[in-house]
């Protein structure tokens, strides 16, 4: 049986197969022997691959734990990349430096002025919280004030967006001030957005929601 | 949200090595990515090592794409549910008679895979509803939580080759309501 595209039957269903990884393995093989000979076996598995894409929609987005993208560039690109690269040997270079030294010299102590500010507290609060928001960068900074993990247990940093579901902003470390960056897509839904803290096993979440009870809650609200 | 011309783009500056595209396709991407290695593994940890190889492997494949006639995302996708399944496999028994998930194919690209970059989530959605939702649900499990014959079986409670019969033929008829 062939369809209108001339591929037969057998071949749609092994090029499905073959993309959802169900193939035994000597079977796999030889459908990939014949893959390198056979265009149109190529494009069933293409066409495949695009059909079943648009069902990674059901595992939803979830926000990587913000140290992983320095570690990525690090396995790439060896050493810390350059957060200046426009300073250079140069006359120009010196200027510069010298704006940079006035910058320092007179800028205020601590974040850019914040836009938002949390404070994320327990019930009875043993656990507790700030946080302070730049919107135009997403660079957040946490400053735990009282609290810590549970033994063998971890505490995951959430962001909830009004009506949907908490997005993962990573494991909180165990020191007592850090910053994590919050990913673009979140920094259009700041309105009404809450985080929270929860207790989960280490290393965080298992499932990319919260599993463990929710320890700290707190309203991100507008500074001034 | 990212579009796709956005994305292409990002693409073809990694391509010459740009990391400041890196950098911001990282962020455009990096929570779908994350979120289809964790479907998969159902693991933080594995999930984060696996996201990482991820984007070593686009810094490093970033020239593979654009002759392999994929849309960008769906390259992306492929490329992060393929070394999760890897993953998830390398982590079960050795004994698995199933040893590794296809490399992305290389092709030109074609009017027909243009075609159904444009396929969405409800088309697929709604044809996998026209299934027996046992049987559709195999085909989601297969996808999106990388299980094996074995696994697909196991949880249908059927003799292997019987589940092999009913994927066979569910793709088949998803294909032609896709294709519709």
């Amino acid at each position: 049986m062939t369809d209108a595209n001339g591929h037969n039957e057998d071949d749609i269903a092994l090029a499905g197969e073959y993309v959802l990884g169900l193939l035994p393995a000597d079977e796999r093989r030889a459908f990939e022997a014949r893959l390198r000979d056979e265009p149109r076996l190529r494009v069933l598995v293409v066409e495949w691959d695009e059909r079943f894409a648009a069902l990674a929609d059901e595992a939803g987005e979830v926000a990587p734990p913000p140290a992983l993208e320095a570690r990525i560039e690090r396995r790439l690109f060896g050493a810390r990349r350059r957060r200046i690269p426009w300073i250079g040997a140069t006359l120009g270079g010196l200027i510069a430096a010298a704006a940079i030294v006035a910058l320092v010299f007179f800028a205020p102590v601590g974040p850019a002025d914040p836009s938002h500010r949390a404070e994320v507290a327990s019930e009875d609060a043993e656990l507790r919280l700030a946080a302070a928001l730049v919107e135009a960068t997403g660079e957040m900074q946490v400053e735990r004030l009282a609290g810590a993990a549970r033994p063998g247990r971890a505490l995951e940093l959430w962001f909830i967006p009004e009506g949907e579901a908490p997005v993962s902003l990573g494991v909180l470390p165990e020191a007592e001030d850090y910053t994590v960056t919050l990913p673009e897509p979140l920094r259009d839904r700041l309105a009404g957005a809450v985080l929270a803290v929860s207790d989960e096993p280490p290393g965080g979440s298992p499932t990319g929601a919260p599993t463990g009870d929710v320890l700290a809650t707190g309203a991100l609200d507008t500074v001034g | 949200m990212t579009t796709r011309a956005e994305i292409e783009d990002l693409i073809a500056r990694i391509k010459l090595r740009d990391r400041d595209a890196f950098s911001a396709l990282y962020s455009a991407t990096s929570a779908k990515l994350f979120g289809v290695c964790l479907r998969v593994l159902k693991n933080r940890a594995e999930a984060e090592e696996a996201l990482q190889d991820v984007y070593v492997r686009i810094w490093k494949r970033a020239d593979a794409y654009s002759a392999n006639g994929y849309s960008p995302m769906t390259w992306l996708i492929t490329l992060a549910r393929n070394i999760a399944i890897d993953r998830l496999r390398a982590r079960k028994a050795p004994a698995e008679d199933i040893d590794s998930v296809p490399d992305l194919a290389a092709s030109t690209p074609t009017p027909e895979a243009e075609a159904v970059a444009a396929s969405d989530r409800r088309r697929i959605d709604a044809c996998l509803d026209e299934l027996d939702p046992e049987r559709a649900d195999a085909v989601r499990g297969a996808y999106l939580d990388g299980e094996s014959y074995r696994d697909l079986a196991a949880r249908h409670d059927v003799p292997l080759n019987t589940m092999r019969t009913w994927l066979r033929r569910s793709l088949l008829r998803l294909r032609d309501c896709l294709s519709r």
